[in-house]
């Protein structure tokens, strides 16, 4: 049989550890919600600052930085395998802005072949003017921008065929 | 002085209005429509809203600012740095109107903001200088030629500009027409300016500055140097005074060299003279900035001066007390730039609200800021949250303390240099002194920084684990409760 698993991420990290992980880890509890760990010869002092009511989505402070944990046990892994969140791999086929900022000049149109390295449009930003670049050959089939227009970061500016 | 006004905005008109109150004179804030709700705003005994966000229709106004000054009886304007600062038009303007610019003469202001000017200026003192051209231009052929006869790789640079904006590296050839465009572009964007200016770039460069103080009585003397090589993007992100590579007969040098810049343009107020200096420890006069300095807070540490308080005293005609030999070096001080910026994609700007701020304190612990918890980065000026400065009796205690307090500084909901911060701080090139202004290039891996988390976040996975568990074998049914309310478990 198998050794239980249990998945956790925290924040952008997704660990794996098995129940002998958690069994032999070395913390010992060194105030209200305040614990320290030795993990391969470091000492880290780890502070939990928040639960939900389930205590499987904590909130964690160590080293000044904050980690949101999200617990994930045999159940929800399962779930989890059946398709349940699963959000299938899409074929991106968009040019999405990097940072917020003001378009200052649209470079193409539509129905252009670009090629690798063709400037898309640029990007100004915190005052400082950005050449967005395509890093593959395309064609655009959508410019869903202006010149003028302000954009969020992650908000589509073409759209390549 | 009775009434001065503050044409700034963020950390720097926060600072400055500090200073003007300790100083027993009224301040007045002006700021856009995006920054009804910043600190500088409340701090001011009166406030004038200059209009939409847009630096152009808002801090750089400068006739509706004087406008306010009349308006209001205002007696002095402090520029701040950025914005209106090196606008010499905008200072000749306050000065007609009757004024006090608390800076520098618009004459002085003209000649330094010019590079070519500047170069022109300093030449007959012996000052050293970068190999480079005489005059501006925004011609692309002439400058592929230019840059051919000086040699690659060269230094595209905005003839107004600063901050790093409107300045562009150029290693070959082919990229010379798409940089010249953009370096162009960016120029006349942010100082009305298109022209530029095209120089030698010296590989390992450290920068070097040095603080100048200056009377209208023709006394001029330097608040040392300040070490600002850690950058990204040609911007500063570190400062530290003093230099750790500087002996006391190169001080003596570089301060004499400063000062020689500062009479050559018969300079008053505060300025700051930046150099290059190459691996050898040759130094080079880059360009005067006629201003304020972002940084000078590291030399108030290590000198005790408050720099601001001599600008309003130099400005209303008071006479420099101090002399060269009155001024020492007192401990080590260290500036860390808190940018809203991603260190981990290659700095880009990372905006948002800050659902968590506060500020590390403490015995040489000085944070200069401008925003607060619930406030959010607006997109339309300098990404810059806080300076972080500490002050210690040596650089290997002033850095441990920069360590500590970068730890105590808690940010959430943007993304900072904060981390950046303490990669510097733990770095043996930053921590020997042996660095230049290519240190992100040659040593930053933000891998380091992320395999760091990585560990931190396993830590404490394993912890919540563990924890979490322990909570299972405890909990009984009666304990289970249906509110949404979220359980704190430590303060």
């Amino acid at each position: 049989m198998p050794a239980k698993t249990f998945k956790a991420s925290a924040n952008e990290f997704e660990l794996l550890f098995t129940q002998e992980d958690i069994d032999k880890a070395d913390v010992i509890r060194t105030g209200e919600g305040e614990f320290n760990i030795i993990r391969n010869g470091r000492s880290v002092n780890v502070k939990l600052l928040e639960s939900d009511e389930a205590g499987k989505k904590l909130k964690a402070e160590v080293d000044g930085e904050f980690y949101t944990i999200v617990i994930k046990d045999q159940l929800d892994q399962t779930l989890d395998s059946m398709g349940f969140n699963n959000v299938a791999a899409r074929h991106v086929r968009e040019i999405k802005a990097p940072m917020p900022g003001l378009v200052l000049e649209v470079s193409v149109e539509v129905g252009q072949e670009v090629v690798e390295g063709d400037r898309i449009l640029i990007l100004e930003a915190m005052k400082m003017e950005n050449s967005i670049c395509i890093h593959a050959n395309a064609r655009i089939k959508k410019v869903l921008v202006q010149k003028g227009q302000p954009v969020d970061k992650n908000q589509v500016l073409v759209e390549l065929e | 002085m009775k009434k001065i006004l503050v044409a700034n905005r963020g950390e720097i008109a926060l600072r400055i209005m500090r200073t003007i109150r300790k100083m027993g004179i009224r301040s007045v804030a002006v700021y856009s429509e995006a920054d009804r709700h910043s600190p500088h705003v409340r701090y001011a005994d009166e406030a004038v809203c200059l209009g939409a966000p847009p630096s152009g229709q808002s801090y750089l106004n400068g006739d509706k600012i004087i406008a306010v000054c009349k308006e209001l009886g205002v007696d002095g304007i402090h520029p701040g740095y950025g914005f209106l600062s090196e606008n010499a038009d905008f200072a000749q303007k306050v000065q007609d109107a009757g004024i006090t610019f608390i800076g520098p003469s618009p004459g002085a202001m003209r000649i330094m903001g010019s590079k070519l000017a500047a170069k022109d200026s300093v030449k007959k003192y012996n000052v050293p200088m970068v190999p480079g051209i005489d005059s501006a231009i925004t011609d692309v052929n002439l400058a592929k030629q230019i840059a051919d006869k000086i040699g690659y790789p060269i230094l595209i640079k905005a003839s107004a500009g600063g901050g790093g904006k409107g300045m562009r590296v150029v290693e070959a050839p082919e990229f010379m027409e798409e940089s010249m465009a953009r370096a162009i572009s960016e120029a006349t964007s942010s100082f009305g300016d298109g022209s530029v200016f095209i120089e030698k770039y010296v590989t390992s460069p450290r920068h070097i500055e040095v603080q100048i103080i200056a009377d209208n009585y023709g006394n001029v003397i330097h608040g040392f140097e300040r070490e600002c090589s850690i950058q990204r993007r040609h911007q500063k992100v570190v400062e530290e005074s003093p230099s750790a590579i500087i002996t006391p007969e190169l001080r003596k040098q570089i301060g004499e060299a400063a000062v020689m810049v500062a009479k050559s343009c018969n300079y008053t107020s505060m300025g700051t003279v930046e150099f290059l200096m190459d691996d050898k420890l040759n130094f080079y006069f880059l360009e005067m900035n006629t201003r304020l300095q972002v940084e000078h807070p590291v030399t108030e540490m290590i000198t005790g001066l408050d720099l601001v308080e001599w600008q309003i005293r130099i400005a209303r005609g008071e006479k420099l007390d101090i002399k060269q030999e009155d001024l020492h070096i007192d401990g080590h001080a260290i500036e860390l730039r808190v940018y809203a910026e991603d260190p981990f994609t290659n700095f880009t700007p990372s905006i948002g609200t800050l659902t968590r701020y506060e500020k590390p304190a403490g015995e040489g612990v000085r944070c200069d800021d401008g925003y607060e918890q619930g406030m959010s980065i607006p997109i339309y000026y300098d990404p810059m949250i806080a300076k972080l400065i500490v002050h210690a009796p040596t650089r290997i205690e002033a850095i441990q303390k920069m360590i500590k307090a970068i730890r105590d500084y808690k940010i959430e909901g943007v993304i900072t240099t904060l981390p950046f911060g303490a990669f510097v701080m733990e770095h043996d090139a930053f921590v020997s002194g042996m660095f230049d202004t290519h240190f992100v290039k040659n040593h930053y891996t933000p891998e380091k920084i992320k395999d760091k988390q990585k560990a931190n976040a396993e830590a404490a996975a394993l912890v919540a684990l563990k924890f979490w568990q322990d909570q299972q074998k405890i909990l009984s049914p009666v304990q289970h409760r249906t509110t949404s309310w979220k359980r704190r478990l430590a303060h």
